[in-house]
């Protein structure tokens, strides 16, 4: 059962938001898998997602839902391109590492 | 479900959601990585259930969980990356990227001004549905954000012909 007003205050939940986001930063900014570091950013949509969903609860509105629906579908599309580029990437190069892409470095 | 359930509920699907995400990001092994973000999607569908969008749980346990995860491992699987349990997980240059990551929640953390959320407002008539069922997302999708919804359609076409054009190999015709 849901109760029609929300049990959950709105700051923990972004404090939640602000963790899991910050989470998802150092695993972008740290990690050398490129599959790990697309996968970072799904945990920082995710974590932006419940913010949306926090507010939306809040302040009893439904947009707040649309807008994380938006950023469901361009997660979709994000990891189907980013991934179509690691596949090409794979191809020339010997792994998907970070350390590979070397090429404007010099 | 009273105060105290919803709450308990809340700070359990909290830690486990931040526990996971932890794990996620320092596996040494994609697919235990990838495993962990599973159960960080499923745990955060479990919030969303508490703060009443059920819809918004449903798409993140059908779309996130069940179809990009699902696409992550399967192409883990394609590119089979036996070398990848061996080398360093992090760059050399980790530290900058937790300091980022600390300096972004700290910053995060400060902002937050209770002031600038307006308090809940008490204006409910009974006659209107909750705001995570599915008669309202439905209602507002289709009239106020139409146009937006269209766009999406149109980013999810073209993400479908870029990722077929950008994996394609070269000297298929």
């Amino acid at each position: 059962m849901v109760p029609s007003v929300p049990s959950v205050p709105l700051g923990p939940c972004l404090g939640l938001s602000a963790v899991l986001f910050a989470i998802g930063l150092v695993g972008f900014l740290g990690r050398r898998n490129i599959i790990l570091m697309l996968v970072s950013i799904e945990i920082m949509l995710n974590a932006v997602n419940v913010s949306f969903a926090a507010f939306s609860s809040h302040l009893q509105d439904t947009r707040g839902q649309i807008l994380a629906l938006f950023v469901i579908a361009v997660a979709a599309a994000e990891a189907a391109i980013g991934l179509g580029l690691v596949l090409a990437l794979s191809r020339n190069r010997p792994g998907v590492s970070v350390a590979d892409l070397t090429e404007l470095k010099y | 479900m009273g105060i105290l359930a919803g709450q308990s509920a809340f700070y359990y699907l909290a830690a486990v959601s931040v526990a996971s995400a932890i794990l996620a990001i320092t596996r040494r092994n994609p697919v235990h990585s990838m495993l962990w973000v599973l159960a960080l999607f499923v745990h955060v569908a479990g919030i969303f259930l508490l703060l009443g969008a059920e819809f918004l749980a449903a798409v993140q346990v059908i779309v996130y969980a069940g179809a990009i995860l699902v696409f992550y491992l399967f192409f883990l699987m394609l590119l089979d990356l036996p070398g990848e349990t061996a080398g360093p997980r992090f760059g050399a240059h980790w530290p900058l990227g937790a300091s980022a990551g600390l300096a972004f929640a700290a910053l995060a953390w400060y902002a937050h001004d209770p002031g600038l959320v307006p308090a809940i407002p008490r204006v409910e008539p009974a006659t209107t549905a909750s705001p995570g069922s599915l008669r309202s997302i439905g209602m507002a999708l289709f009239t106020q954000f139409a146009l937006p919804f269209e766009i999406t359609s149109l980013i999810l076409l073209a993400a479908i012909v870029g990722a077929v054009v950008v994996a394609k190999r070269k000297n298929v015709p």
